[in-house]
């Protein structure tokens, strides 16, 4: 890792979102994370005070406001709200009235799409230097995520965005709908940790532990299903490798256009790439807002391998992989896909 | 705009930017600035070429401009001043009438052609 990665994560606070369709478990997952010992000196923002009491000392509410920018593209606005409401965090936590911050927190509403928020971090002038997300965390129900998935757009969004997936209600639920939704999330995001809970029971440490090599490793009575390409409906996911280093600046030419052109149906990015340097670059963005990309000085595994998995809307992965084919004697080298069984561990 | 250097303060640096501000911050204090304009220059030089490559499909032809910024032409003698990729591709949008769009097969045929020729 550079000593400027090292310094990032030493010195920026770690903000964490926490979304889910509505009455997905949010409050619920939120209460018990709050709860947990190890969870000090965090602040919350949450836009309604719900029913199930988050006894907090840092709670703040915020008022969804967002200015849409030039593009009117959605993705792509700031939540004015979010820059007021974290800029007098860090206010308190630099003038020492409040212990340092070591994470906070944003709870969306239930038909927020997570992107402006990423949107609003990454590209605000002073808050880009003091926070950073590190983990989009998203509940989905088991008894009603489904129907949800099929209904409304923003719950397909919310679950590309995320690192990790919390499936609720699971207590509730019958056992096949429950491993069916399993099954279908992971194949909308498979770059995604999942994790199953009832009453928002689990592992707190793990859960908040931004995503190492290996974390997406899905439920093993997953790895045998059968894929059924319908019922992830004009949702695409596709990994992909390279069979040798690729030229950054022509990837970001590509990937900058391709953003450009099409950055709405590019739902999700999350890879590890070989650019022919000592360690990869890790690239992650939730549609146009790409996280800024880091250099580590080594391989965090033996496989120095390129793999990097994309989340598409309406765009086929063969169209992808067309391209990235068209674009070889710039990018230096030539795409393969990998297909599931070969998937690599991610980032 | 510095007066003395003539570079714009950008609070944001575009994301395919990053790697060489990352690469000057991350040298030892006192690393000679030399090597960091030379290595950005190189950077600005590679990404002009690549560029090229794509816009010629579009009539399009980029150049760097005094090394902070990057002017865009048409054949028409229109051109567009743009700071980094993120503005490229608005602004070829505007001056080629149809945004440049990696997955157009006509665009790909076209790449593919180029080097296979």
């Amino acid at each position: 890792m550079t000593d400027r990665a090292v310094e990032d994560r030493d010195t920026k606070r770690p903000v964490t979102v926490v979304t889910g369709f509505l009455g997905s478990g949010k409050t619920t997952l939120l209460a018990r994370v709050l709860a947990a010992p190890s969870i000090a000196n965090t602040a919350v923002l949450v836009n309604e005070f719900g029913e199930v009491g988050l006894d907090h000392h840092l709670l703040r509410r915020v008022d969804e406001r967002t200015v849409l920018l030039g593009s009117g593209c959605a993705c792509c606005t700031t939540r004015e709200d979010l820059v007021g409401a974290l800029l007098e965090l860090l206010d308190m936590d630099q003038r020492g009235e409040i212990p340092r911050l070591d994470r906070v927190v944003i709870e969306t509403t239930g038909l927020a799409d997570p992107a402006p928020i990423l949107h609003t971090i990454y590209t605000d002038p002073v808050l880009q230097h003091h926070f950073s997300v590190d983990l989009v965390l998203t509940t989905v129900d088991a008894v009603n995520g489904a129907l949800h998935l099929d209904r409304n757009p923003e719950s397909v969004k919310q679950v590309t965005a995320a690192d990790k997936i919390v499936v609720t209600k699971t207590d509730i639920a019958e056992p096949n709908s429950a491993q069916g939704l399993l099954s279908r999330l992971s194949k909308i995001n498979p770059s995604a940790r999942i994790f199953e809970a009832a009453f928002g029971e689990l592992d707190v440490r793990e859960l908040l532990r931004p995503g190492g090599v290996g974390a997406h490793a899905r439920p093993a009575s997953l790895a045998a299903e059968s894929g059924n390409p319908h019922d992830v409906g004009d949702t695409y996911s596709v990994s992909v490798t390279f069979d040798g280093a690729i030229d950054w600046t022509a990837f970001g030419i590509w990937f900058s256009m391709l953003l450009h052109a099409r950055g709405e149906d590019v739902l999700r990015v999350k890879g590890f790439l070989d650019v022919g340097e000592a360690g990869p670059v890790i690239l992650n963005g939730v549609q146009h807002t790409i996280h800024p990309p880091e250099h580590l000085g080594e391989w965090p595994d033996e496989d120095h391998r390129s793999r990097i998995i994309f989340i598409t809307k309406r765009i086929q992965p063969e169209e992808l992989l067309d391209s990235l084919l068209a674009f070889h004697e710039l990018l230096g080298a030539r795409p393969l896909h990998l297909h599931a069984e070969q998937s690599i561990p991610l980032p | 705009m510095c007066v003395l250097c003539g570079q714009d303060f950008v609070a944001q640096a575009h994301w395919t930017d990053r790697h060489v501000e990352d690469r000057a911050r991350a040298s030892y204090p006192g690393a000679d600035p030399v090597e960091y304009q030379r290595d950005r220059r190189r950077d600005r030089g590679h990404r002009v070429v690549l560029t090229n490559e794509v816009l010629s499909h579009y009539g399009l032809r980029v150049e760097d401009w005094g090394g902070s910024k990057y002017v865009l032409r048409d054949r028409k003698g229109r051109s567009e001043l743009v700071q980094d990729l993120g503005s490229l591709w608005p602004a070829a949008t505007k001056l080629a009438g149809r945004p440049p769009d990696p997955l157009d097969p006509a665009l790909c045929e076209a790449l593919s052609a180029a080097h296979d020729g």
